[in-house]
């Protein structure tokens, strides 16, 4: 029978659960604000962006370097980085609508991850580079995760008051401060630097998914924003926690567990979430 | 105060009108009227530095930062987005040094000035379109600034509201501040607002407000 002790006994015994589980909760908190800004701001898009676009970067640095953690997360910075820049170019260069340039970059990083990762050879396996493994979180690992979500939540501290202006009402921020742009450019660094640390953890693809759908959830339990970043770390907390012990009893791949287990987070808040959940009545049939 | 030297605006190889001279005083009230899409909001986004201009020079006689203050249309703002109506208010203090007793002083006062009372916690989505117009100007109030630039400030206030609106308006004008208006309403215009800049296509025109609007308005211009 399932005994309680079950919830945290492989975190007792196993030290690359325990890895796992200390990385994925520090992950999960640092990149719960910036879901929740990610959305505020219209941009939950530019993660998936990012996150494809780290694949042939990160297959390049393996290309060249092999499987290091430097090579893998320069790579993945730099490509990650090079794809949104590139997006966003585009749209402001030729108007092209923003979803349409960013939809048009997944398949081309994709696609040329995949490549890349053919010619070399098949040593690193695609799966992993997709859906990570917890396996994969070793000490520097776990200390780079640190490092990333320490410097990405005292950065959120102090750049939060500009962000929250420069999303809700930039034309007035920009009318008494010139520190909207360095918000919005300190906060997109933080975006990549979060998903290039988390990719090795739980996988390119799935990282997004830890970063989108807390935040995504958190919408239906509040209407504070210190609250909503509050309910998502709580909720990527979770996830990360049940998805690691799913993915030990069961087998199953530990990127997949956590996201999906969000993903089951995230839809029973749409149903019971007392702000506009649908169970909730009235419901709120049109959004503004 | 406000100085345009052969100012042109619009979109890149379509500028909106023949290039602007113009000046207004320090402590002048100007209204900016003219048809739909002529270019009213963009040339005060022009002077608030939000826009850049297509040639020509503009010189204000204070500083952008703190020395001017815009007020936005409101359909630029999320109404979904996750704060309430007294921090949205008080995000007028930005950038400004006082005590949180000041602070707290100004703020009830600012509220209170534009009937916000008792609507402190509610959420922008429970908001109706006057009351968060009225928030919105509660917010210019705190700035302080020496150059107020309103964009369309009487959109969505019922009467009250307006008459609350050409109050603090002229609180302001008495103050000593500078202020433009862009403002649909011309039979406020005239009432309220000495002089108006029309813009066309061809030209642009500073004169006193009554004899740039006839006694009937709205068949007038534009």
């Amino acid at each position: 029978m399932f005994a309680i002790t079950q919830l945290w006994q492989p975190f007792h015994e196993f030290m690359f659960m325990q890895r796992a589980l200390f990385g994925g909760l520090v992950l999960a908190c640092s990149t719960a604000p910036l879901g929740v800004f990610l959305i505020l701001r219209r941009m939950s898009l530019i993660g998936d962006a990012v996150a494809h676009g780290i694949l042939p970067g990160a297959a390049l640095g393996f290309w060249f370097a092999g499987l290091s953690l430097p090579a893998l997360t320069f790579g993945g910075l730099g490509a990650g980085l090079g794809m949104a820049g590139l997006a966003a170019w585009i749209t402001r260069r030729t108007g092209l609508r923003e979803d349409a340039s960013l939809a048009a970059i997944y398949p081309i990083s994709l696609a040329s991850g995949v490549l890349i990762l053919g010619i070399a050879g098949k040593r690193l396996d695609l799966l992993h580079l997709l859906f990570g493994s917890a396996l994969a979180v070793d000490g520097p690992t776990l200390q780079g995760m640190l490092w990333v979500s320490a410097c990405s939540l005292i950065a959120m501290l102090l750049i939060y008051k500009p962000l929250v202006l420069d999303t809700l009402d930039p034309l007035f921020l920009r009318t008494v401060s010139c520190l909207g742009p360095l918000a919005h450019g300190v906060f997109l660094t933080l975006v990549v630097l979060n998903l290039v640390i988390g990719f090795q953890a739980i996988g390119a693809l799935m990282v997004v998914g830890l970063m989108m759908l807390p935040a995504a959830a958190s919408r239906f339990w509040s209407r504070r924003l210190p609250v909503l970043i509050a309910v998502a770390a709580v909720i990527g907390c979770l996830s990360v926690w049940l998805g690691l012990l799913l993915s030990f009893y069961y087998s199953l791949p530990s990127g997949p567990a956590i996201v999906l287990v969000a993903g089951a987070g995230y839809l029973l808040s749409v149903i019971v979430g007392p702000v506009h959940g649908l169970l909730r009545r009235p419901p709120l049939l049109t959004s503004q | 105060m406000i100085r345009c030297q052969s100012l042109s605006w619009g979109a890149p190889g379509q500028p909106l009108t023949s290039p602007l001279n113009l000046q207004l005083d320090s402590g002048s009230l100007t209204a900016i009227i003219g048809a739909n899409g002529c270019g009213k909001s963009s040339l005060l986004k022009v002077i608030a530095g939000l826009q850049k201009p297509l040639a020509g020079k503009i010189s204000l006689g204070v500083p952008r930062q703190s020395g001017l203050s815009f007020l936005p249309q409101q359909q630029h703002l999320d109404r979904q987005f996750p704060i309430n109506l007294q921090e949205l208010v008080a995000a007028g203090f930005w950038g400004r040094r006082l005590s949180t007793q000041l602070r707290a002083q100004r703020l009830q006062a600012a509220l209170e000035n534009w009937h916000l009372h008792g609507l402190e916690q509610r959420p922008l989505m429970a908001l109706s379109g006057g009351e968060l117009q009225r928030a919105l100007l509660a917010r210019l109030s705190l700035t302080d600034a020496p150059v107020l630039l309103l964009d369309e400030p009487h959109a969505a206030l019922d009467e009250l509201g307006q008459q609350l609106l050409w109050q603090h308006i002229h609180a302001w004008h008495g103050e000593g501040r500078t202020l433009v208006v862009v403002c649909h309403d011309l039979a406020a215009v005239r009432q309220h607002i000495p002089s108006t800049l029309l813009i066309k296509h061809r030209e642009c025109r500073l004169a006193a407000s009554a004899e740039l609007i006839a006694q009937t308005p709205h068949t007038q211009v534009a």
